[in-house]
């Protein structure tokens, strides 16, 4: 929330919100349930799709233009989750990547629907209205900031509800011991597709979203790419807590904008990045923060106790 | 005839229960019945099958062929998840934990395990007074696990680990348990201790189903011991039958069943 204060552009500010949700859906399969997804772009760009079609041809208010992303986010992964989490590791990531690729061609394949290569354009951005009442107007970048500031809070609430409860830490023990989870009385597949199917309606919502910011729904938001990046904020934030994904998402955003800015070959640099982080932390960012407020914590701990000798030899 | 009415009372009646891999034929028509409130040992040299029989008992693994009745409900078609909510559960030969999570949280996941809809469509932390917590409680007690009770269980020692494994096979209230060599890798004082406690689990009225290579815990607590060779059952009996079984020294190749006595 403290964003305008640290970035000068509404969208850049968005863009990092609503990503940070694509992750953290990215977190709850990857890190919660071990589960690595190369299909998060489907629901990003299904998401994308639905909530532009809908605000072109039906002109529906904002509240159902999300609903209808998030719902298709979630239906999309059912259809994806039921086949791909028959498999387990390296097949799982290829199926998903697969489905990925289908999405991608069925989308350029259907120009009537999806305008193709062009995508959709001239999305517009409707007001939040309750009840046909104008409650806030989302014209400026700054106020759709503060939409979408809402929206991922009670995102990030829910989220971290599910990550808690009893079905979250079930999640853990399946990343943890599939075979043991079996063992003890649970149908690992329904938890998983669970799981498939929050993360999906989750990303959808951000797909949505991100339409609306925009103002075009391009073929590019449902490419491999969209995956590649989600998964990539996901990691490089950490997978131990939901919060590091904001981390990762905020410092990919912020890194890429200032980056493109400077050198077109940027993508090189975050290559190195992600080098970086798989070799030396593999906590993520979040794990770099940790341990820097352990030592600060430990040197803090460390400064009294200095003090109190000091006194001590005063009083000598 | 007298065979078949002294079985009514099984609670676990197995029937020609076949597991094959491939051309390879692990498990070969066994017939088994586990009385309640009884310990029924299954041994028999490596390679026997022993371990391929739990796996097709407790659904870890489908079965070939066969029926495995379970008070009188036939399970051998269920799979392994949905055993434990009938009352049959496990542990592994080889230590089987949820490594990151802590010891409390492993038993608690595992208490669960008995309600799994509570689990899928449990959108709450879970508190105090939830039966899953409760049990996991009881069972740090009984199993001497509290003080490592927030430890990750990758990090006990190997007997705290195994106690864990057991402890987390009875955290679903079974009828029956099975354990796989519960003592595996344990040192002397340990493994008494653990057949003190398996001992205690038939004086609580579970049926055990064990497999032990230890002949001290097998032959001082077990009521039926069940000898396989080559995937088939050798003989069934008591433990004095099984001592002085001829068939029994052979395939044990020398007298290490006797504990060297004869």
């Amino acid at each position: 929330m403290a964003l305008p204060l640290a970035l000068s552009s509404g969208s850049l500010a968005t863009e990092l919100l609503i990503y940070a949700m694509a992750a953290m859906a990215c977190n709850l399969l990857l890190g919660y349930t071990g589960l690595m997804s190369f299909g998060q772009g489907i629901f990003f760009g299904l998401g994308s799709y639905a909530s532009g079609l809908l605000l072109l041809h039906l002109k529906v208010s904002m509240a159902l233009a999300l609903l209808g992303a998030t719902g298709i986010g979630a239906l999309a992964a059912v259809f994806v989750g039921w086949f791909a989490i028959r498999q387990r590791g390296v097949y799982f990531v290829m199926l998903t990547l697969a489905f990925a690729q289908m999405f991608y061609f069925l989308a350029y394949s259907m120009p009537d629907i999806t305008g193709g290569d062009n995508g959709l354009l001239d999305i517009a951005r409707p007001n939040v209205q309750f009840f046909g009442q104008e409650m806030f107007n989302t014209g400026s970048p700054w106020r759709y900031y503060a939409f979408v500031g809402v929206v991922f809070l009670a995102v990030f609430v829910v989220m971290q509800c599910v990550a808690e409860s009893k079905f979250g830490r079930t999640l853990l023990s399946i990343r943890d011991n599939e075979a043991r989870a079996s063992a003890v009385g649970y149908n690992v597949k329904s938890f998983k597709l669970l799981a498939f199917v929050i993360s999906g309606a989750v990303t959808g919502l951000a797909g949505g979203l991100h339409a609306m910011l925009t103002g075009i729904a391009p073929l590019s938001s449902i490419e491999y790419h969209v995956s590649e990046t989600i998964l990539l904020m996901t990691i490089i934030g950490g997978t131990g807590n939901l919060f590091a994904s904001v981390i990762g998402a905020a410092a990919y955003v912020v890194t890429a904008d200032w980056l493109a800015s400077v050198w077109p070959r940027w993508m090189l640099l975050l290559g190195l990045l992600l080098i970086a982080v798989t070799l030396y932390m593999q906590k993520g960012l979040w794990g770099v923060l940790e341990r820097a407020a352990l030592a600060l914590r430990s040197r803090r701990a460390a400064a009294p106790a200095a003090a109190v000798e000091a006194g001590q030899g005063e009083q000598a | 005839m007298s065979q078949i009415q002294s079985y009514q009372g099984a609670l676990l009646q197995a029937r020609g229960v076949t597991k094959r891999y491939g051309a390879f034929t692990a498990v070969d028509s066994v017939d088994l019945n586990v009385m309640p409130g009884t310990i029924h040992s299954v041994i028999g040299p490596n390679g026997a099958g022993k371990t391929s029989l739990f796996h097709t008992l407790t659904g870890t693994v489908p079965i070939t062929a066969g029926s495995i009745r379970f008070e009188d409900r036939e399970v051998g078609h269920l799979p392994g998840h949905q055993r434990v909510q009938c009352g049959l559960a496990r542990s592994f030969q080889v230590t089987s934990l949820f490594q990151s999570l802590s010891v409390r949280e492993n038993l608690r996941v595992a208490a669960q395990g008995r309600a799994p809809r509570a689990a899928l469509f449990g959108w709450r932390a879970p508190r105090e007074g939830d039966a899953a917590t409760a049990m996991a409680e009881s069972l740090l007690g009984r199993f001497r696990l509290e003080s490592v009770a927030l430890r990750a269980a990758a990090l006990l020692s190997h007997g705290q680990q195994r106690r864990l494994e057991v402890a987390m096979a009875l955290a679903a209230r079974p009828k029956i348990v099975f354990l796989d060599e519960p003592t595996s890798g344990m040192g002397v004082d340990d493994i008494q201790e653990m057949k003190q406690l398996i001992f205690s689990l038939k004086q609580d009225g579970f049926a055990v189903v064990l497999i032990e290579h230890n002949m001290d815990i097998v032959m001082g607590i077990s009521d039926t011991i069940t000898v396989m060779q080559l995937g088939r059952v050798l003989v069934e009996g008591t433990p004095n039958a099984i001592r002085s079984d001829d068939r029994v020294r052979k395939a044990y190749l020398g007298n290490m069943i006797t504990g060297g006595m004869n």
